[in-house]
C-alpha cells in the first residue's frame, strides 16, 4: 500500500527541521545539509528582498542550485581555500518560527529570525581574524513531504545588512 | 587641498632600472593617506557612476570622490551633474539615500532647498537675508570638471590638469573593445551591487587587480573547482594562465590582458558567439576578424586611482582610511544580447565574485595578510620589480611584460609618486 505524502507541517516540526539544519551548518556536516535540499533546491541570500522568480535577472549574495551548492561544500571541505583557512565557527539561533502556509507549488512555506554569530580564529595580531560578528537575518523556508521526510525546496536569507558591504562571507551561512 | 606632509618620491617609490620598491609607509601611514586624498583624489579624474544609474530626470545616486560625498544628478537638461553634498549654510549634507528620484535636494538642518543642478532655489524664512541676496553664489559646489565617456563618468575635483581626453587616451581603445561585446556597444547597470570592506589600504586592491602571478596558488581551490566542474583540468588552466601579457601606461593606467580570439576555449566571449549564434551575427555584422579578436580578448583594465573594468563588473575601490578599503563591484548586462547571455555573466559573477563567491574573497585575505605582514617594520620595502628585464615598449609607448610581470604596478606607482611629489 502507497501511503499518500503527509502535507500538514505543525510548527514543532518546522522547528525541528530548522534546527537540525542550522546544526549541521555548526557543525560542518555540510554533505549532510546538502541532503536536506530537493533536487531542484535553492539556497538564496538576495541583496534586496524580493521575488525568487526575479532572481535569475539580478544579482545576489549567494543564489545556489544544486550543482552550486555542490561546489561551494567542496571548495571549503576539499580544496585548499584561502578564505576558509582558518575556518568560520558559527553559532545560529533561531527564533520566531511562523508555518506560513503553502506556497503556489503545495510546499510549506516557514518563516523565522535568526542570529549567526562567527568567528574565524587566527595568530595574534592577524588582522581580519579573532573577531565575533553577529549576521542577523529573516529567515523564509520552503519545506516539501517528499517519502524521505521533509526536504527544503528552498532556504532564503535575508541579511539585515544585505545591501551592505559584507565581508567574508564563505561560510555556509 | 589636503597640505602634503614631507614627502619624496625617493622616499617611497624607488625606481631603478634593475629594482622596483614602494615603501611601507604608502600602506600604512595615515598622513600619507591624508596626502593621497588631496593629492591624488582631489585631482585626478575619478570615476563616479554609470549613465545607466541614473536615467531619468530627475534620478540621483550618491557616492564619494575619495572621502569626499558627492552627488551624481541628472538634471531637467538631461545633463549630468556632480555635486558636492555639503549645504552652502553651515555645511549638513543634503542627500543622505544611496539613490533615488526627486525634484529638488532639501536641506535637513534649516530646509535650504537646492535644485537637481545644484542651483540655490530657496531658503526657507528667506526675510532673514537682504533683498538683494544672490541665490546664484550659494548653489551646491559642482566637481569643477565632468566628462562622460560611452556612459562611463568621471569628476575631477581640479578645476586644472590634464584634460579628460589626455588622460583617457592611453586607455580609450581597450574601454571601447571592452564596450564593443555589446552589440549595440552600450551596457545596463544592474540596481544593486556586490559591495565588501576590508580592514586594509586602498592600494592592495588596485595591485591586484592586474595581478597574473597570484592566480595559480590564491585561486588553487577555484581551479579545482573548474577541473570538478570539468570544465578544464587545472594543469591546463595554468598553462593557459601564461598566455596574453600585462601593460603599463602614462597615468598610471594599467591592464592584464588573456589571448582573445574565436577559439571558443580560449575566450569567454568566442564561447559566447558559439552558444548564441544570434550574438555572433550581430558581432560580426559590425566588427571584423581582427577587431573581434581584440574584443573577445579577456582583460582587466585599470583606470587610475579607483576603477577596474571587469568582465561581469564596474569595480570601484573607495578608500576610506589608510587601512580601511571598501570594494563596489557594479554587475551589468551587456545591451542588445540574449537574456540569457547576460544570466549565465550573471551567474559566472556570482560565482566566482562578491562576499560570498569562490574567488574574490580568497584575493580579500591577501589583502589583510600584507595588512598584517606590514606591521613589520624592520623591512622598509616591497618589491615590484618582477619582469623588469624582460618588459618592452608596445605600439603606443606602453610597457609591455609578460602575463605574470609586474609591469601595471609600475605604472600606477609612477603616476602615484608623480601626483604626491609634485
Ligand atoms: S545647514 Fe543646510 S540649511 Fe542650514
Ligand atoms: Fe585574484
Amino acid at each position: 500500500m502507497t501511503m499518500a505524502v503527509k502535507h500538514e507541517l505543525t510548527r514543532a516540526a518546522a522547528e525541528e527541521f530548522i534546527y537540525r539544519e542550522v546544526r549541521l551548518l555548526d557543525t560542518l556536516e555540510l554533505e549532510e545539509w546538502l541532503a536536506l535540499f530537493t533536487d531542484d533546491g535553492l539556497y538564496w541570500l538576495p541583496i534586496e528582498d524580493g521575488d525568487l522568480a526575479d532572481a535569475a535577472d539580478a544579482v545576489s549574495i549567494v543564489y545556489d542550485d544544486a550543482e552550486r551548492r555542490a561546489e561551494r561544500v567542496y571548495r571549503t571541505l576539499h580544496t585548499p581555500v584561502l578564505d576558509q583557512s582558518p575556518r568560520s565557527r558559527t553559532v545560529h539561533m533561531v527564533g520566531n518560527v511562523e508555518v506560513a502556509g503553502a506556497d503556489e507549488r503545495g510546499d510549506m512555506r516557514v518563516l523565522c529570525s535568526q542570529f549567526i554569530g562567527e568567528l574565524r580564529p587566527g595568530g595574534q595580531g592577524q588582522v581580519g581574524l579573532n573577531r565575533t560578528r553577529v549576521l542577523a537575518a529573516r529567515a523564509e523556508y520552503r519545506l516539501r513531504a517528499t517519502p524521505d521526510g521533509w526536504r527544503m525546496s528552498m532556504k532564503k536569507l535575508l541579511l539585515l545588512d544585505a545591501d551592505q558591504p559584507l565581508y567574508n562571507l564563505t561560510f555556509v551561512i | 587641498m589636503v597640505a602634503a606632509p614631507e614627502l619624496s618620491s625617493t622616499n617611497l617609490v624607488l625606481d631603478r632600472p634593475d629594482t622596483f620598491q614602494v615603501h611601507t609607509r604608502a600602506y600604512m601611514d595615515a598622513d600619507v593617506f591624508a596626502a593621497e586624498m588631496g593629492r591624488i583624489f582631489g585631482r585626478t579624474w575619478v570615476y563616479v557612476g554609470h549613465e545607466s544609474q541614473v536615467p531619468a530626470v530627475g534620478d540621483y545616486r550618491t557616492t564619494t570622490i575619495g572621502r569626499q560625498p558627492v552627488i551624481i544628478s541628472r538634471h531637467e537638461d538631461d545633463q549630468i551633474y556632480v555635486l558636492l553634498n555639503r549645504c552652502r549654510h553651515r555645511g549638513s549634507v543634503v542627500c543622505r539615500e544611496e539613490l533615488g528620484h526627486s525634484n529638488f535636494f532639501r536641506c535637513p538642518y534649516h530646509n535650504w532647498s537646492y535644485a537637481n543642478d545644484g542651483a540655490l532655489v530657496g531658503m526657507a524664512q528667506a526675510s532673514g537675508y537682504p533683498g538683494d541676496f544672490d541665490k546664484g553664489e550659494w548653489g551646491l559646489r559642482r566637481a569643477p570638471r565632468v566628462a562622460v565617456y560611452r556612459g562611463l563618468i568621471f569628476a575631477s575635483l581640479a578645476a586644472d590638469g590634464p584634460s579628460f581626453g589626455d588622460y583617457f587616451a592611453p586607455v580609450q581603445k581597450y574601454v571601447d573593445w571592452w564596450l564593443n561585446r555589446s552589440p549595440a556597444g552600450t551596457i545596463t547597470v544592474l540596481p544593486t551591487a556586490h559591495k565588501y570592506p576590508y580592514p586594509g589600504n586602498w592600494k592592495w586592491q588596485a595591485e591586484n587587480g592586474h595581478d597574473g602571478y597570484h592566480g595559480n596558488y590564491v585561486h588553487e581551490s577555484w581551479q579545482r573547482l573548474l577541473e570538478r566542474a570539468g570544465e578544464a583540468p587545472v594543469r591546463d588552466i595554468r598553462k593557459y594562465r601564461t598566455g596574453g601579457c600585462t601593460r603599463g601606461f602614462a597615468f598610471g593606467h594599467g591592464l592584464l590582458e588573456r589571448p582573445g580570439g574565436l577559439n571558443p576555449n580560449a575566450s569567454w566571449t568566442g564561447r559566447m558567439m558559439v552558444r548564441f549564434p544570434e550574438y555572433a551575427e550581430a558581432l560580426r555584422a559590425t566588427y571584423g576578424d581582427d577587431e573581434i579578436e581584440q574584443i573577445s580578448a579577456r582583460r582587466n583594465i585599470f583606470v587610475f586611482p579607483n576603477l577596474y573594468l571587469f568582465d561581469t563588473q564596474i569595480r570601484v575601490i573607495n578608500p576610506i582610511a589608510v587601512d580601511s578599503t571598501e570594494v563596489h563591484l557594479y554587475v551589468y548586462g551587456l545591451d542588445g544580447v540574449p537574456d540569457a547571455l547576460n544570466q549565465g555573466r550573471y551567474r559566472a559573477h556570482e560565482r566566482f565574485y562578491g562576499p560570498s563567491g569562490f574567488g574574490s574573497p580568497d584575493d580579500v585575505e591577501i589583502f589583510v595578510c600584507n595588512q598584517t605582514g606590514l606591521q613589520a617594520s624592520g623591512v622598509d620595502w616591497v618589491l615590484l620589480s618582477r619582469g623588469m628585464h624582460r618588459e618592452r615598449v608596445g605600439g603606443d609607448g606602453e610597457v609591455v611584460g609578460h602575463s605574470t610581470d609586474e609591469v601595471p604596478v609600475r605604472a600606477m606607482y609612477r603616476e602615484w609618486e608623480r601626483l604626491m611629489s609634485a
